[in-house]
C-alpha cells in the first residue's frame, strides 16, 4: 500500500509540474493551450539527444533539455498565442491543437515513431518504512513540493509575481495603472512552458519516450486544472496529488482503468462545482 | 428564409452528391454522405449553439456499436438497428447532457474529451467481451423486402435519402423558435436566461438530438462497411469533423455539407501524395483560423452578399 502512495505521489508531482503552466495560462489569458502537451513532449525528446548524441549527465542533459524548448514555447507564444487574445476561446482550442499536430508530426519525421526507453538516471533505491523505493521517484516529489514553495513565494514576494495575480484578478485595473499585463504573463507563459519541459524530461525516464506521450499526459493534466480550479496555484497543487493518488491506487486494482478514473473524478466534481468559464 | 428545405434545395444537394459518383466507388461515396451527417450533427452545437465539443466521435461510437451489437444479439434487422443506435446515442447524450452542458467554452470541450475518452476505454478494454476490443466485430444485416445493404448501390440511395431527411430535419429545427433561441444562446445566454427562458433544458435538448443524429451516422457506416472498430470512438479523430465544420463554414447546412466533402476529398487523396498528413491537417487548421474564419460556404455566401448590394446600388 506504501508503495502505490510513493508512485501516486509520484505522478502527482509529474502532474503538478507540467499542470501549472497550463493552469497559469489559463488564468491569465483565457487560453486553454494544447501545445502545452507538445512543449512537454519536446522536453523529453531533447533529453535524449543531450543524454544520446551530446554525452551529457543526466543533470547537465536535464538543464539542457529544459532550457532548450524555451525558444520554441517563446514562438508558440508570440506566433500563435498572442494573436488570439480576446478571441472566441473556441479558436485558440483549434489553433494550439493545430500546433499540437504539427509539432508531433514533425517530432515523428525527426525522430520516428518508436519509443524510446531511458534507464532510471540514479539507478538507486532507499528503504522507507521498511521498502524500498528507487530514490529517481522520491526525489520526484521532493522537487515538486519546493517547486511549489518557490512559486508561492514568487507569486507572494515579488513584484513580477504579484502584478501576474493582480492581472488574473482584474486584468484591466492592472493595465489602467501603466503596467503592460501582457508582458508580465508573457513571463508566466514561459515559465510554464519551462516547467512543462522539466515534466516531460523528469517522466521521460520512468516511462519511455514516444510522440504521443503528450496527448495522453494532457488529458490528466486537464482533468487536473478543472478540479483545482483555473489559475489557481493551491488548487493545482493538492488536485494534482489527488488525482495521482487516484490513479496510483485505481491502478493496484485494475491497471487499464486507471486513467479512465481520472475522468470519472473530474465529472463528479463538475457536477457539485459547475464552473463557468 | 424559409423554415422548410424547397424542392431546389433537395435537388442541389441530390444531385451534387450525384456527381461524386463518376470520381468515386459507390461505398465511398456513401462514406461521404454518412460524414456529412456526422458534420450536420456536431454543426448543431458547434454552429447553432456555440458550443466547441472535442469529444463528438463518443456519439458516433455510441451508433457504431449500438447497431452493431443490436443486430448481434436482437435481430438483424438494419431499420430497428438503425433505430436503436439513434436511440442509444442520444439516450447517452441525455444522460451526460446535464453534467455537460451546464459549462461553456474551454470546460465544455474538455468534458467532452474526456466523456469520449471513458467511452473509448469503455469499448476497447472495460467491454472488450462484448464488442471485440481492439478487433472490433463485424455485423450481419439481414433483407427487408427488396432493400438489401449488401448490394452498395441500393446502401448509396438510402443514405442520400436519409442525409436529405437530416437536412430537412435539420432546417426544420434550426428556423423554428427552437433553433432560433439556441442562436440566441450562442450570443449571449444572459440575456436569454433575463428573458424568462431556462436555457438549461434547450441546450439539453439539443445536445441530445445532436448526440442522436451524430449515433445515425454511426450506423449508417456500420450498415455500409458491415464492421465496427474502436476508431468509431478515438479520440484522436474529433479533430477531423471540426476541422470540416471550420472548413466548409459553421452555422449552416450547406458550409456543413460543403465541409463534409471537402474534408472527405482532401483525406482521400491528399494522404497518398504527402506523407506528413497531420501536419497538413494542423496548417490547415491555422490557416483557417487565422485567416478563413467563416469556411468556404461563408466566403461564398459573403460574395453573393456583396454582389447583390452593389447590383442594388447600381440599380
Amino acid at each position: 500500500m506504501i508503495t502505490t502512495l510513493v508512485y501516486g505521489f509520484t505522478i502527482g508531482g509529474i502532474l503538478y509540474i507540467l499542470s501549472i503552466g497550463l493552469s497559469l495560462t489559463f488564468g491569465s489569458m483565457r487560453i486553454v493551450n494544447f501545445a502545452h502537451a507538445l512543449v512537454y513532449t519536446t522536453g523529453a525528446y531533447f533529453l535524449v539527444v543531450a543524454l544520446r548524441t551530446l554525452g551529457l549527465g543526466f543533470l547537465p542533459a536535464a538543464a539542457v533539455a529544459t532550457v532548450a524548448v524555451l525558444p520554441i514555447a517563446a514562438g508558440i507564444e508570440r506566433f500563435v498565442i498572442r494573436r488570439l487574445y480576446g478571441e472566441s476561446l473556441d479558436y485558440a482550442i483549434i489553433a494550439t491543437y493545430a500546433v499540437l499536430l504539427i509539432g508531433v508530426d514533425l517530432i515523428k519525421w525527426v525522430f520516428g515513431a518508436t519509443p524510446i526507453p531511458l534507464s532510471d538516471p540514479i539507478g538507486r533505491d532507499v528503504a522507507l518504512f521498511g521498502i524500498s523505493f528507487p530514490l529517481y521517484r522520491l526525489l520526484i516529489i521532493v522537487l515538486a513540493i519546493s517547486i511549489h514553495g518557490v512559486l508561492y513565494l514568487f507569486f507572494k514576494r515579488t513584484i513580477v509575481g504579484k502584478i501576474v495575480v493582480a492581472g488574473l484578478e482584474d486584468k484591466d485595473a492592472v493595465r489602467s495603472l501603466g503596467i503592460d499585463v501582457d508582458r508580465y504573463f508573457a513571463i508566466v507563459f514561459l515559465v510554464g512552458s519551462g516547467l512543462a519541459a522539466l515534466g516531460g524530461v523528469l517522466y521521460a525516464p520512468i516511462t519511455s519516450v514516444h510522440p504521443y506521450m503528450g496527448f495522453q499526459v494532457l488529458l490528466i493534466s486537464f482533468a487536473v486544472v478543472i478540479v483545482g480550479g483555473m489559475g489557481s496555484l493551491q488548487g493545482t497543487f493538492l488536485a494534482s496529488f489527488a488525482l495521482g493518488l487516484v490513479i496510483s491506487i485505481t491502478g493496484r486494482f485494475w491497471g487499464p482503468a486507471a486513467e479512465t478514473m481520472v475522468y470519472a473524478v473530474m465529472a463528479v466534481v463538475l457536477i457539485f462545482k459547475p464552473l463557468d468559464v | 428564409m424559409t423554415g422548410r428545405l424547397r424542392r431546389i434545395d433537395i435537388l442541389l444537394i441530390a444531385g451534387a452528391f450525384l456527381l461524386l459518383l463518376p470520381f468515386l466507388k459507390f461505398q465511398r461515396s456513401t462514406d461521404y454522405i454518412i460524414f456529412c451527417i456526422f458534420v450536420l450533427s456536431f454543426d448543431l452545437i458547434y454552429g447553432y449553439m456555440g458550443r466547441l465539443s472535442f469529444g463528438h466521435m463518443l456519439f458516433l461510437g455510441a451508433g457504431a456499436y449500438g447497431a452493431t451489437l443490436f443486430a448481434e444479439h436482437v435481430s438483424p434487422n438494419p431499420f430497428l438497428s438503425v433505430l436503436f443506435a439513434i436511440v442509444a446515442a442520444a439516450a447517452v447524450g441525455a444522460l451526460l447532457g446535464p453534467v455537460v452542458v451546464r459549462t461553456t467554452g474551454a470546460a465544455f470541450a474538455l468534458i467532452n474529451l474526456a466523456f469520449n475518452q471513458v467511452g473509448h476505454f469503455l469499448v476497447l478494454i472495460a467491454f472488450a467481451r462484448y464488442t471485440g476490443g481492439e478487433d472490433g466485430m463485424s455485423a450481419v444485416f439481414s433483407k427487408v423486402g427488396f432493400l438489401d445493404f449488401q448490394d452498395k448501390r441500393m446502401m448509396y440511395g438510402f443514405c442520400l435519402a436519409c442525409l436529405l431527411l437530416t437536412c430537412w430535419g435539420m432546417k426544420r429545427l434550426t428556423t423554428s423558435p427552437f433553433g432560433i433561441l439556441l442562436r440566441m444562446i450562442k450570443e449571449n445566454e444572459t440575456r436569454v436566461k433575463f428573458l424568462g427562458y431556462d436555457t438549461f433544458r434547450y441546450k439539453w435538448a439539443a445536445y441530445t438530438i445532436s448526440a442522436g443524429v451524430a449515433g445515425f451516422a454511426g450506423a449508417l457506416s456500420i450498415l455500409n462497411y458491415g464492421y465496427v472498430t474502436p476508431s468509431f470512438i478515438d479520440t484522436n479523430r474529433n479533430v477531423e469533423v471540426i476541422f470540416a465544420s471550420l472548413i466548409g463554414g459553421a452555422g449552416s447546412i450547406y458550409g456543413s455539407l460543403t465541409g463534409g466533402v471537402v474534408f472527405m476529398a482532401i483525406s482521400n487523396y491528399l494522404p497518398t501524395y504527402i506523407p506528413r498528413w497531420e501536419m497538413f491537417l494542423g496548417f490547415g487548421l491555422l490557416l483557417l483560423v487565422f485567416r478563413f474564419r467563416t469556411g468556404i460556404w461563408g466566403a461564398l455566401s459573403a460574395l453573393e452578399v456583396f454582389r447583390s448590394r452593389r447590383e442594388g446600388e447600381g440599380g
